[in-house]
This record gives structure tokens, C-alpha cells and sequence, in this order.
């Protein structure tokens, strides 16, 4: 197994070299220093300054579904899922003109609602931002949550 | 038994299909890489970055690996890394079941988002679960054999 170890390092490069090589050529790549899911006009804040904002009067949205925020939620954050968004937003709408500064979570770096519905916000003029990385940063930082439950 | 293991025919068989496999599961990834990158955070595992360059790398090592398996050169090498990427696939399949991350497509053939799902394969067979891993077993099992077995000289 040993006498094989440079032969398969070497396919691994070979592969490796291959899939880099059509990332940056192919025209179909994608920049790998960020998530995926961050597109132009996209802006995201961490958890620190997220933390700093909150404490300045934020409004925090949380992007997942209900359940989830029923059960717990960063403080003082409204429900504004992805999936019932028409409905919760026109719900949510004289809340939100009265804070201009939002900032849109979800559960992690692997959920991309937090970036659906931020974009949505801003196409109707409210200028969302996005927590990096989402509730899981949040809670790395020990930061404080909301876990009383909500009906 | 050991007789049977050692037949060129079964090595031919093994390696040519394995090889395949291999092969048509990089095709998907390759053709869309910002897609099988979405699938990849899914698993939550590695982090945004580090599931961008798995992400790129990962097929071009499937296809290259398939292929030599095919082809027949460098075949035990060959065998020996894709039973290395069978590890791994298992153990972040075991790792993601572990957490009850749900994943709906494990990304390991197609990268078709949860959306568009087709009623084939089923969710059963797409996400990661038992059908996943048993299916990596059977695959590791042949790469291993493929591995440490030497065929008898016809």
C-alpha cells in the first residue's frame, strides 16, 4: 500500500490540477473565496458587528422556517421566511419601515435563504444585509438567544 | 473462493464498471461546479471554502481515477484512490446521519436541486441514509479487492 502512496498522490494532483484548471477556464467556474450563494449587491455583516448593530436598535429576520423561530431565535428577531415570504412580509411591513437597519439570518453557511430574502427586501427598497454565516457564527460567538417559545 | 476472487474475468468486470461509475458520477459536477458546491454545504462538514475547492477538485479526481480504472492503467493506484474517496464518503455519510443533517440530494450523481426533483431516483436513494452507505460498502468492497487482490496470470 505504501509503494503506492506517490502514484496516488499523484492522480489525486492530476484530478485536482484538472478541476482548478476548468474552473478558471471553462467559463462555467465560480470564485472560490466566498460562499456560493453571495451574489453582486449582496452585503454581509459578522456576527461581531451583527452584535454591535443589535445593541444600536438592528432588527434582526430570520430567514428559516417558522417552526425554527417558534423555538428559539436571536433577540428581538421577527419571522420572515423564505418560504412564506409574501405573507409574513406584508404582515411584517409597518415594522419594518420603522428600522432601517436589517439584518437577515438563517442556520448556516449551507442555507441560502437569509440571501433570498435579503435580496427580496432590497428589490422592495429596504436595504437588508445578510449574517455571515448565519445563527451557528451567532452562537460561536456566545452570543445571546431567544428561547422562549413562541406560539 | 480465493480462486474466484482471483479470476482476470472478475477483475476485468469490477474494474471497468467501477471505473464507469466513477466516471458518469463526475460528469454532472464537472458540467455545473457552482451547483455541486450548493450540495456540498449542505452536508455541513468543511465550512464555505474548504466546500468550494472539494467542490472543484473532488470530480476532476473521480473522472481521472475512472478512468485510468477503465483504460487499465495504473489501475491498482487507481483502485487504491477511489477506495480512499469511498472512506471519506462514507464517513461524512456516517458523520451528517450522526448530526441529522438533512440532506435531500447527496450530490453523488447529479447535482439537481431539490426543487426540480425528479420522481427518479427516489428520495430514498438521492439523500443520505443506509441505501448510501450500503451502497459505498459494496463499491469500497470491490476497489479493496481491486487493491489487494493480485489477479491470477491467465
Amino acid at each position: 500500500m505504501v509503494t503506492r502512496l506517490p502514484r496516488m498522490a499523484l492522480i489525486v494532483l492530476a484530478g485536482a490540477l484538472a478541476g482548478f484548471s476548468w474552473n478558471s477556464l471553462s467559463g462555467k467556474g465560480f470564485d472560490l473565496s466566498q460562499s456560493v450563494f453571495v451574489q453582486a449587491g449582496d452585503q454581509l455583516v459578522s456576527a461581531r458587528d451583527a452584535r454591535a448593530w443589535l445593541d444600536k436598535g438592528a432588527l434582526f429576520l430570520d430567514a428559516r422556517p417558522r417552526d425554527f423561530w417558534r423555538m428559539s431565535r436571536i433577540p428581538g428577531a421577527l419571522c420572515l421566511p423564505e418560504e412564506e415570504f409574501e405573507q409574513a412580509f406584508a404582515e411584517l411591513e409597518p415594522r419594518l419601515r420603522q428600522n432601517l437597519n436589517l439584518i437577515v439570518y438563517c442556520s448556516g453557511y449551507g442555507c441560502e435563504s437569509s440571501h433570498i430574502v435579503a435580496r427580496q427586501l432590497r428589490a422592495r427598497g429596504f436595504p437588508a444585509v445578510i449574517l455571515d454565516e448565519g445563527l451557528p457564527a451567532w452562537e460561536d460567538e456566545g452570543y445571546p438567544l431567544d428561547t422562549e417559545a413562541r406560539p | 473462493m480465493s480462486e474466484l476472487l482471483r479470476a482476470p474475468r472478475l477483475h476485468l468486470l469490477l474494474r471497468v464498471l467501477l471505473g464507469a461509475v466513477f466516471v458518469y458520477a463526475s460528469l454532472d459536477k464537472i458540467a455545473d461546479p457552482a451547483g455541486f458546491a450548493r450540495i456540498v454545504y449542505q452536508w455541513q462538514v468543511l465550512g464555505p471554502v474548504a466546500s468550494n475547492v472539494v467542490a472543484v477538485t473532488l470530480p476532476g479526481v473521480e473522472l481521472v481515477a475512472g478512468l485510468l480504472l477503465i483504460v487499465g492503467v495504473w489501475k491498482r493506484d487507481a483502485a487504491a484512490v477511489v477506495a480512499a474517496m469511498l472512506v471519506v464518503f462514507i464517513a461524512a455519510a456516517v458523520f451528517v446521519l450522526a448530526r441529522g443533517v438533512d440532506v435531500d440530494n447527496c450530490g453523488c450523481t447529479s447535482v439537481a436541486a431539490a426543487g426540480a426533483a425528479p420522481s427518479w431516483p427516489p428520495e430514498w436513494m438521492r439523500g443520505v441514509g443506509w441505501f448510501l452507505i450500503t451502497r459505498n460498502l459494496v463499491m469500497l468492497s470491490a476497489a479493496l479487492l481491486l487493491v489487494f487482490v493480485e489477479p491470477e496470470k491467465s
